[in-house]
C-alpha cells in the first residue's frame, strides 16, 4: 500500500494513524462510558512533551513510550478521582480547565519546554533493530501501533469490565444497586483512555519532531472531538474513520485558506444542526434501510402465501 | 503592609471582573441548563467592538453602551437561530457553542488582526488614589464598585421580581408556563441575551484591565468555568464568592509564583471539589 | 437472630423529618410488608437501609453486622438486593443484556479486561435458565424499553434476584399494574423460596394480606404498629390513618 502513495501522502496517512489512536481513546470514554471530556488534548500534550523533554536524556524508546503511557494514566487516575465526584456538567467544564492548565504550564515553563515557541524532538524510534527515521519506517511503526491499540480496545469493550462500563453509562444508579463498584470502573476506563491519548502524543513527537503548547490547547481538544463525532459516537472504529476524514479535510482546507478555525467551527455547527450520527451510523442507517426492505417483501410474501392456503 | 493591601485590592478588582463574566455564564447555565462555551468569545467580541468605536473618536461610555447592545443582539441571533434547537441536549450544546466560539474568535482575528490591543481608561476614571506610599488606580475601584452594583441588581431581580421564578418554572415545565400565557421562548431569548450582554459588558470593562489578545477568549472562559464550578452551578452568589477568591489567589500567586498561578487556581478548584462536590453554594444539577 | 435489623434510625432533609426513630426487623424466611399512606417515608426507609444516603442516627444490622457505613454496592455482596418503585432498567439494552449485567455483579471475573464476556458459558447458561423459567425467551433480543409494563416490572424483580440475595427489598412491586398482572405478581412473590426473606412495600391490601407474615405500618416517618396481619387489621389507629375511622381493612 505505501508504494501507491507519495512521500506527502505517506506522511498524511502516518498522521492519520496517530490521530486515530487519539480519537479512539476519546471515543472510548464518550461512547462507552458516557463521559464528555473537553480537555483530552491535555494527555496528548503530556505524552508528547515527555518524549521531547526526557528524550534529551534517555535514548531508550521502550522506556520513553512506557513513561508516556504510565504518567498519562496516573494523571488520569488522580484527576478522575476528583472529577468524578461531581455531576456531568461539572466534569465537562473541569476537563476543559484541565486541558487549559496543561497548555498554560507548557507555555509558561519556558526553560523546560521552550514556552510558546515549542521545542524540537531529538528522540529517535529504536525498538532494538536500529534507528528508524525514514518516513516509510515511521509509517509502518504507526500503522502497527494503531492496529495494536484497536485490538486492545476491542478486547476491553468485549470483556466483562467493558460491558459493565457500558452498563454504567446506561444506568449508573442501577449498576450501583446491582452491586458494582461504579467508581472503580469509571477510573479504569478514564485511565485507559488517558494513557492511550498520552501514547498517541508520544508517537506524535517521534513523527513530527517538534512539539508546542498548542498540542494541549482548546482547538486541538475540539478537533479530536470532531473526529469522534464525524466517525460516530458509540463505535470503536468510527472515531478512527473520523480522524481520517478530518485530517484529509484539514489538509485540503489549509492549502486554500488561513481561516481553518472558522471553517472547523462552521463544520461543528452544521454537524450539530443536521443531527448527530456520524459516518458509521449513516452507514448503519443505509444498511437497515436495505435490509428491512428485504424483510418487508419477505413478510408480505409469507402473508400472501398464508392467505392463499386458507382461502 | 500597604503593598499587600494594594495587592489584595487588585485581586478583588480582578475578582469582580471575573464575577461579572461568570454571572452571565452561571445564569444561563443554572436557569436554562445551557452550557455556553462561546461565552468567553462574546466577552472578547465586546472588547473589540468597543475598541473600534473608541478608535473612531467615540466616548468610552457610549462605546460601552453600543458594545453591550451589539453583544446582546448577537446573543439574540444565536439563541433564535441555533441555541434553541439544542435545549436539553448537553453534548449538542457543547459542540454547538464550541463551534460558535471558533467562528467568532476567528472572525475577530480576521477583522482586527493578531496584535495585542488595549482599551484606554476613560478620562473620568483616569488617575489614582494614594494608599500610604503606593498609588492605586481609580479605575480598579470603579470595577469593584460596578461588580457590587451588579450583585445588587441580581439580588433584586431574583428576590423582588417574578422573572426568576418564571424562568425557573419555564425550565421545569415549558408547556405549563406557556399555558399560563407566558411566552416562554421570548423569556429564554431574553435570558440568553442578558447573559451575552453581561459578557460583552465585562469585556469592555475588562479591556483597560487585562488588555485584548488572541486566545483571551479561552483563557477567560476557563477562569469563568472555574469560578462557576467553585461557586456552584446556578448560584450567582457562589460565583461572587468564588470569583473574588480566585481573583485574590491569582493576583497574590502571580507575585509569589508567577509561572504557577494558574496551577494554584486549578488546585484550589480540586480542593473545593473534594470537600464540596457541588461547589460552595451549588445545588445538584440533573 | 434476625436477618435484618433496623434500630431507631432517624433522617431529616433540611427541616423535613423523613424518618423518626424507625425500628423493625426481618427474620430469616419471613415475608415482612411495610404499609402506610403516601409520604409516610417507606421508600426513604429503603433508601436508608441500602445506604443511598447516610442516616443521622441509629443503626442498621444485616446478620448482626453493622452496615450503616458501607457503600451501597457492597451490600449486594452481603446478600441484600432491592427493586425500585419506578422501573430502573437498562432501557436501551436487550432483555438478555440486562440479565447478563445483573448476573456478573458477583462473579469473580467482573474486573477482567481481556476475555470476551460472551464466551463465558456460565453466564449464558444462567441467563438461559432465567429466561426459560419466566417465559421470556422470545423477548431476549428485545430492547427493554419495548417490553410491556408487566414484563418490565417482572424484569425489575429478576435483576434483583440474580445475585441470589438472602433478603430482597421490593418497592411496590405491583404499582401501576392491572388486576390480572397484580394477581400474577402476587403469586410470583408467594412462590419465591423461603431461603430468600422479603421486605416489601405495598399499597394493594389484597396483596399485602396474601403474602405478609408480619406488617409494619409507617406514618409521617414513624412506626405506628408492627405485628401480625390480624393485629394490624383490627387496629383502630391504622383504620384511622387509612380510612378516617369506621371502615374495615378487609383482605
Amino acid at each position: 500500500m505505501p508504494l501507491m502513495l507519495s512521500d506527502f501522502g505517506m506522511n498524511l496517512v502516518t498522521e492519520i494513524f496517530i490521530m486515530a489512536i487519539f480519537a479512539m481513546s476519546l471515543g472510548l470514554i464518550m461512547g462507552y462510558a458516557g463521559m464528555v471530556s473537553l480537555g483530552h488534548a491535555g494527555f496528548f500534550g503530556i505524552g508528547a512533551y515527555l518524549v521531547a523533554i526526557l528524550g534529551q536524556h534517555i535514548g531508550n524508546t521502550y522506556l520513553l513510550l512506557f513513561f508516556s503511557i504510565v504518567v498519562s494514566g496516573i494523571i488520569a487516575l488522580i484527576t478522575g478521582a476528583v472529577f468524578f465526584r461531581t455531576s456531568k456538567f461539572y466534569f465537562l467544564m473541569i476537563t476543559l480547565a484541565f486541558g487549559q492548565l496543561v497548555y498554560a504550564l507548557f507555555w509558561q515553563m519556558k526553560p523546560l519546554t521552550g514556552g510558546a515557541d515549542g521545542m524540537s524532538v531529538s528522540a529517535i524510534l529504536n525498538f532494538g533493530f536500529g534507528d528508524l527515521f525514514s518516513p516509510l519506517s515511521i509509517y509502518y511503526v504507526m500503522g502497527v501501533a494503531f492496529i495494536i491499540a484497536y485490538i486492545l480496545l476491542r478486547f476491553f469493550v468485549e470483556s466483562p469490565a467493558g460491558k459493565i462500563t457500558k452498563g454504567i453509562m446506561e444506568n449508573e444508579s442501577r449498576m450501583q444497586a446491582l452491586g458494582f463498584n461504579v467508581r472503580i470502573y469509571k477510573l479504569m476506563v478514564y485511565a485507559l483512555s488517558g494513557s492511550m491519548a498520552g501514547l498517541s502524543g508520544a508517537l506524535y513527537s517521534y513523527f513530527n519532531l517538534y512539539v508546542s503548547p498548542d498540542l494541549s490547547g482548546w482547538l486541538f481538544s475540539g478537533q479530536v472531538m470532531m473526529m469522534v463525532i464525524i466517525g460516530g459516537v458509540g463505535t470503536l472504529f468510527g472515531p478512527a474513520i473520523g480522524a481520517g476524514v478530518f485530517i484529509f479535510l484539514q489538509n485540503f482546507m489549509s492549502s486554500y485558506t488561513e481561516r481553518w478555525p472558522m471553517i472547523m467551527g462552521m463544520l461543528l455547527v452544521i454537524l450539530v444542526m443536521a443531527g448527530k450520527g456520524g459516518i458509521i451510523h449513516w452507514l448503519q442507517h443505509i444498511q437497515k434501510a436495505v435490509f428491512s426492505r428485504k424483510k418487508i417483501t419477505q413478510d408480505t410474501n409469507n402473508q400472501l402465501k398464508e392467505e392463499e392456503a386458507t382461502s | 503592609m500597604s503593598i499587600f493591601f494594594v495587592q489584595l485590592l487588585t485581586g478583588i478588582a480582578y475578582g469582580m471582573l471575573y464575577f461579572m463574566i461568570a454571572a452571565g455564564l452561571t445564569i444561563i447555565l443554572g436557569v436554562m441548563n445551557v452550557v455556553n462555551l462561546a461565552h468567553g468569545t462574546l466577552f472578547m467580541l465586546g472588547a473589540y467592538i468597543a475598541f473600534s468605536f473608541i478608535s473612531n473618536e467615540l466616548n468610552f461610555w457610549l462605546a460601552l453602551l453600543l458594545s453591550v447592545f451589539c453583544t446582546a443582539i448577537c446573543g439574540v441571533i444565536l439563541e433564535k437561530l441555533l441555541i434553541k434547537y439544542v435545549y436539553g441536549k448537553e453534548l449538542e450544546q457543547v459542540l454547538l457553542t464550541f463551534g460558535i466560539s471558533f467562528i467568532l474568535a476567528d472572525t475577530v482575528e480576521w477583522i482586527w488582526g493578531t496584535e495585542m490591543k488595549t482599551l484606554p481608561v476613560p478620562g473620568l476614571l483616569d488617575g489614582s488614589i494614594s494608599f500610604g506610599d503606593t498609588a492605586f488606580p481609580i479605575y480598579r475601584l470603579f470595577v469593584v464598585l460596578f461588580g457590587c452594583l451588579l450583585a445588587l441588581l441580581l439580588w433584586y431581580l431574583e428576590t423582588r421580581t417574578r422573572i426568576g421564578a418564571i424562568i425557573r418554572a419555564g425550565v421545569d415545565d415549558r408547556e405549563m408556563v406557556g399555558a399560563l400565557g407566558i411566552h416562554v421562548g421570548f423569556v429564554f431569548t431574553g435570558v440568553f441575551a442578558f447573559g451575552a450582554a453581561l459578557a460583552g459588558l465585562s469585556g469592555v470593562l475588562g479591556g483597560p484591565l487585562i488588555g485584548m489578545y488572541t486566545g483571551m477568549d479561552s483563557e477567560i472562559l476557563v477562569t469563568s468555568l472555574i469560578v462557576v464550578v467553585i461557586g456552584g452551578l446556578g448560584s450567582w452568589k457562589g460565583s461572587l464568592i468564588g470569583a473574588v477568591f480566585i481573583g485574590i489567589i491569582e493576583t497574590l500567586g502571580k507575585v509569589w509564583f508567577p509561572s504557577l498561578s494558574m496551577l494554584i487556581v486549578f488546585l484550589l478548584m480540586m480542593v473545593v471539589l473534594i470537600i464540596r462536590p457541588n461547589g460552595l453554594l451549588g445545588r445538584e444539577v440533573a | 437472630m434476625s436477618l435484618l435489623r433496623v434500630e431507631k434510625i432517624c433522617k431529616s432533609f433540611k427541616t423535613l423529618r423523613v424518618l423518626n426513630n424507625v425500628s423493625l426487623d426481618v427474620q430469616p424466611g419471613e415475608r415482612h410488608v411495610i404499609i402506610g399512606p403516601n409520604g409516610a417515608g417507606k421508600t426513604s426507609l429503603f433508601n436508608a437501609i441500602t445506604n443511598q444516603f447516610s442516616i443521622d442516627s441509629g443503626k442498621i444490622f444485616l446478620e448482626e453486622r453493622e452496615i450503616n457505613k458501607l457503600s451501597s454496592h457492597h451490600l449486594v455482596h452481603l446478600g441484600m438486593s432491592r427493586t425500585f418503585q419506578k422501573n430502573n432498567l437498562f432501557g436501551n439494552l436487550t432483555t438478555e443484556e440486562n440479565i447478563h449485567l445483573a448476573l456478573i455483579a458477583k462473579k469473580g471475573y467482573r474486573f477482567n479486561v481481556f476475555s470476551p464476556l460472551v464466551k463465558r458459558s456460565d453466564i449464558r447458561q444462567e441467563t438461559e435458565e432465567i429466561l426459560q423459567q419466566w417465559n421470556l425467551t422470545d423477548r431476549r433480543q428485545m430492547k427493554v424499553k419495548n417490553l410491556s409494563y408487566g414484563e418490565q416490572r417482572l424484569l425489575e424483580v429478576l435483576l434483583a434476584l440474580a445475585s441470589k440475595p438472602k433478603i430482597l427489598l421490593l418497592d411496590e412491586p405491583t404499582s401501576g399494574m392491572s388486576p390480572a398482572e397484580t394477581q400474577q405478581t402476587s403469586e410470583i412473590i408467594q412462590k419465591l423460596p423461603r431461603s430468600i426473606s422479603l421486605l416489601v412495600i405495598e399499597h394493594d391490601m389484597e396483596v399485602v394480606f396474601a403474602i405478609a407474615d408480619r406488617i409494619t405500618v409507617l406514618h409521617h416517618g414513624e412506626v405506628i404498629l408492627s405485628g401480625s396481619p390480624e393485629e394490624v387489621r383490627n387496629n383502630e389507629m391504622v383504620k384511622e390513618i387509612y380510612f378516617g375511622g369506621g371502615a374495615k381493612l378487609h383482605a
